[in-house]
């Protein structure tokens, strides 16, 4: 016989407000099985679990309702509860009457009447639940950090440095991501490479971490705690055991004239190359597109000026099988392709920039040696035109978020400038400054007072050329009218955006993203560094945009998260795992190929001959996540799970 | 006449020599335009096989008949284009081994017969990819034309009245050879999702089970709605969703033995990327 205990919570005000939960817990004293039917304010403070634990020792109940929030914020705690009356934890659930209920509706006896649907279905529910054990799965202690950007550093650098491995995997020739292109950084204008470059040679050189750079991860198998990595390390053509960075064969590379991704198309570089000068690992990569070898078969000059042999033509794609307990995903972001704003000119005049080429202008490494030089006719701008949201808070070109970091680094470049080139004149066009943070707003006030930035609150319709100057026609909304200012160079706020294969790669390891592509959190308040797959971490812009101080928080976030995960041996899995009934299963592998997990393998039935009579499907119940695609899949209804079988599911619906 | 002489001499040759142990075609049957299934082990038997237009049936449910083919023996088998996509179909859910099946194929205009080339189910890939560019002759079927035509509304009520006919008795899965499990889902009462009394919402449910079933994997047979005692037009319904997965996924069911099944695989330029 069922002996139900329903456990009625108020939430102070929250579900009593809107649920009349003496009339509730009435209604549910009424129902079949049911033997204890109780109210309270808080049922998850420690006198209500009290309460909870005596309620089920003293009357011997089979199963629990706690009718109450969402089983996301308090069905972990129920269940403890429950375990520590001696009752199996998965005898407990919890019917949510506030997110699903009192919150949602406004007329109070209708929002009763539903509580009653809710709760009566959880205590069907519930009397059909078996008693289940939680799975344990060993552990592998070893993160897999993807993107070496200042997320993926500073993760992979705080693992290693509470002693446990880290494999770090780049695609680039050298570690750095944005961040080695920037000059200064807000808000306190310290040079970038500065404060970059020693955390790209520390973390090259850690005994913990294994650096695999020009690498990328061809495929992700497995669950948290025992992930199978496959990575596939592009071919250099340069054998790092050998080149020791010299770079001599950077100077006798005949083709010169490629235009160099790291300084934005602003500079050249060769077809061996290393993308900066401080390149970690100082190790050149042949891009074979435009090497001249590779393109007609003649050259080899690389190979000829290497004193040490290292450079080889023939070098293939390589793979390396990794075992990886938990994944931290940093892969960072891109900037708008700035083109779909055909009225900014962007691409026509060469004078009209991104922010992050005029990063590369203010930089001391970069093609101008730090001078603002505008890339026409190499002259110093004595009147610049910043431009705002040239691209982000814009439905129209696919792009509606703010992209947070472009408020403070115009104010940045405006000061930059103001510094480099005495006399300049700055106008900044904006929106909004937003500049919400520990010293940005000081910062921008002193780009203004201090360095005379002029804003002007308005969108810029137009961008054209004329006697040699750039007219950028926009508005002045505070004084109600149309302003043109003649400039010399005009810099574009460029949104950020998701890498290209964002969407791609999220597929390839199973992570979700939103509808631009950036990854999504397992919940934008509680969980914001975990990924929507269990092990699988985010950190740094690949999640949304950020400036450095929040990269790096949540990158040291995700660091506690792997450092937590590997403080235990073991993993303990909520026994949520399909089961097949082998009787009536027809051995279509319908499910074999549906399992996302690969759980599913084939088993022989034999007779006591050996004689093999047919194939079933079986569930690998330390693979099988719980999802339940191959119950839904499978016609002949052989499939079931664990937890939230079919019976207790259809009782459920019964119950309403 | 002549295709039907010449396929009872080769099917005589192939089990002389052993190649077949057992051809499965189509006899003469109760009244003139109807055939029946021959089982053919012995040259006598061979010559009752008839071949001619009328033979309709899509036989190949009967290779799944539990024992038949665990021997590793093959077995020959006769089988419109129609047929030959539910071999495949087969093959892909691993119901048989493909190259079990000697096909002897034939299709048909009017009241004259003709063979198809081949005997292993490959050889007819470029025949079944030319049927996927051209549709087969179901389109021409007014009804269809109708049903399209009609709104939700219409639509709805249409399949409810030809439904409210319906008395379980199951005989449209029983002919279909797609519909091979052990247990069919409505015959699972715990819990029974699908109700067997036959009332209209029964009725429903189990029609509506019947074509997402059979989504992705129906080839027009027609075994079902010739089946179905109180003619309810049951291939239609499927070629509705053989439209469906055509024009969502581009899955034609049938055109080899290792296509995955629509409703199981995902590719990632899938329309729908429900599954992640
Ligand atoms: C113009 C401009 C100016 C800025 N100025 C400032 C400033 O002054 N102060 C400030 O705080 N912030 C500033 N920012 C923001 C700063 O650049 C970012 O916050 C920071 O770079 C984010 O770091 P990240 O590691 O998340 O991403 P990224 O720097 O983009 O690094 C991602 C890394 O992952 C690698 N990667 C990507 N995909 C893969 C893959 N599939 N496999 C392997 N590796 C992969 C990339 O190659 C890259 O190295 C500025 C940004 C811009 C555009
Ligand atoms: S889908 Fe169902 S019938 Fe097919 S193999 Fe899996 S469990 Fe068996
Ligand atoms: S529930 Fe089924 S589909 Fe999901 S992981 Fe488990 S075995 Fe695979
Ligand atoms: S559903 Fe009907 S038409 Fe389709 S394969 Fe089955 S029997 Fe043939
Ligand atoms: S054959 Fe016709 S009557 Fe019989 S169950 Fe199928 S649809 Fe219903």
């Amino acid at each position: 016989m069922a002996k139900i205990g329903v456990f009625i919570c108020h939430c102070g005000e929250n579900i009593a407000a809107k649920v009349d939960c003496t009339k509730l817990a009435a209604a549910m004293g009424e129902h079949p099985g049911v033997a204890v039917s109780v109210e309270y304010k808080y049922f998850c403070s420690d006198p209500g679990q009290e309460s909870v634990k005596k309620a089920i020792r003293d009357n011997n109940l089979t199963g629990i309702v706690i009718a109450a929030c969402s089983p996301r914020m308090h069905e972990a705690t129920f269940r403890k509860a429950c375990a520590e009356a001696g009752l199996n934890p998965y005898l407990c659930e919890i019917a949510n009457i506030r997110e699903q209920c009192s919150w949602v509706h406004t007329d109070s006896d209708m929002a009763t009447e539903k509580a009653m649907d809710i709760t009566r279905s959880m205590v069907e529910k519930v009397k059909r639940n078996n008693i289940l054990q939680p799975i344990e799965v060993p552990v592998t202690r070893r993160a897999l950090v993807i993107g070496g950007g200042i997320a993926g550093l500073q993760a992979a650098l705080d693992i290693a440095n509470a002693g446990q491995e880290v494999v770090l995997v780049e695609r680039e020739p050298s570690l750095g991501g944005h961040m080695a292109q920037l000059s200064e950084t807000f808000p306190t204008l310290d040079c970038s490479q500065c404060i970059m470059t020693p955390r790209m040679v520390e973390t090259a050189q850690h005994p913990k971490i294994r650096l695999l750079t020009y690498a990328e991860v061809e495929s992700v198998d497995g669950y948290i705690g025992n992930f199978k990595v496959r990575i596939r390390m592009k071919s250099r053509y340069v054998d790092m055991s050998r080149c020791t960075g010299c770079g001599d064969c950077i100077t006798k590379c005949p083709a010169k004239k490629i235009s160099s991704e790291f300084d934005c198309g602003l500079g050249k570089r060769t077809a061996i190359y290393t993308p900066f000068a401080q390149s970690v690992p100082n190790m050149p990569v042949i891009d074979t597109a435009s090497c001249i070898y590779f393109k007609n078969g003649k050259c080899k000059m690389c190979q000829k000026s290497c004193q040490l042999n290292a450079i080889n033509f023939e070098m293939q794609d390589e793979f390396i099988d990794l075992e990886i307990g938990a994944i931290v995903v940093a892969t960072g972001f891109q900037i708008q392709n700035t083109a779909v704003y055909g009225e900014y000119g962007y691409g026509k005049f060469p004078d009209v920039i991104t922010g992050l080429q005029f990063e590369r202008l203010a930089s001391a490494s970069g093609p101008t040696a730090g001078k603002i030089l505008r890339p026409s006719d190499g002259k110093e701008p004595q009147n610049v035109v910043f431009i705002q949201c040239a691209g982000s808070r814009d439905p129209s070109k696919g792009v509606r978020y703010c992209s947070k970091i472009c408020c403070m680094y115009t104010a940045k470049h405006a000061m930059l400038y103001a510094h480099k080139v005495h006399g300049g004149k700055t106008h900044i066009f904006y929106m909004d400054i937003r500049a919400a943070g520990k010293g940005y707003d000081e910062f921008t006030r002193r780009a203004i007072e201090e360095d005379e930035a002029s804003y002007i609150r308005g969108r810029v319709s137009k961008v054209w050329q004329e006697n040699g100057k750039l007219m950028v026609r926009g508005v002045d909304t505070l004084l109600g009218k149309p302003v043109t200012v003649v400039a010399d160079m005009v810099v574009l706020a460029t949104a950020m955006v998701p890498q290209s294969d964002a969407k791609e790669f999220a597929k390839n390891i199973g992570i979700a993203y939103d509808e631009y592509g950036f990854y999504n959190e397992a919940h934008l308040k509680l969980r914001p560094v975990e990924s929507s797959t269990a092990g699988v971490f985010l950190a740094g812009a690949c999640q949304s945009p950020k400036d450095i101080p929040d990269s790096i928080s949540q990158a040291s976030a995700t660091a506690s998260k792997v450092l937590a995960l590997f403080s235990k041996e073991k993993l303990e899995r909520e026994p949520v795992i399909a089961i097949n009934n082998e009787a009536t299963c027809a051995g279509c592998w319908g499910c074999v190929l549906a399992c996302p997990y690969n759980a599913i393998e084939k088993k022989d039935i034999r007779d006591r001959s050996g004689r093999l009579i047919k194939q079933v499907a079986f569930v690998n119940p330390g693979l099988c996540q719980g999802c339940g695609t191959c119950v839904s899949f499978c016609r002949s209804n052989s499939l079931d799970l664990a937890g939230f079988t079919e019976k207790q599911i259809f009782a459920e619906v019964m119950g309403l | 006449m002549i295709t039907q002489e010449r396929y009872r001499t080769t099917v005589k040759e192939l089990l002389a020599n052993g190649s077949i142990k057992m051809a499965i075609g189509y006899r003469l049957g109760s009244t003139p335009d109807r055939r029946r299934p021959l089982f053919i082990r012995t040259s006598e038997e061979a010559d009752q096989l008839v071949l001619d237009s009328t033979c309709m049936t899509n036989l190949s449910g009967y290779l799944v008949t539990e024992g038949l083919l665990s021997d590793e023996k093959k077995v020959g088998i006769f089988l419109r284009p129609e047929g030959i996509r539910s071999i495949n179909i087969l093959a892909a859910e691993y119901q048989l081994n493909a190259d079990q099946i000697v096909i002897f194929g034939f299709d048909s205009t009017g009241r004259d017969v003709r063979p198809l080339d081949g005997r292993n189910v490959g050889e007819f890939s470029k025949l079944l990819n030319e049927i996927k560019e051209h549709p087969l002759q179901i389109v021409k079927e007014p009804l269809h034309w109708r049903i399209e035509k009609m709104n939700a509304k219409e639509r709805f009520d249409f399949w409810q009245e030809e439904f409210s006919r319906c008395i379980k008795c199951y005989a449209c899965r029983q002919a279909c050879p797609m519909c091979y499990c052990r247990r069919c889902i409505v015959d699972s009462n715990q819990p029974q999702w699908i109700n067997t009394s036959s009332h209209t919402l029964g009725n429903f449910e189990w029609n509506i089970v019947r074509a997402f079933h059979l989504s992705g994997r129906c080839v027009q047979c027609g075994n079902c709605d010739r089946a179905c005692p109180v003619n309810i037009p049951l291939r239609l319904i499927n070629q509705r969703m053989a439209n469906e997965v055509l024009d969502g996924f581009d899955h034609f069911a049938g055109l080899s033995p290792t296509q995955e099944p629509v409703l199981a695989s995902f590719k990632k330029d899938d329309t729908e990327t429900f599954i992640l």
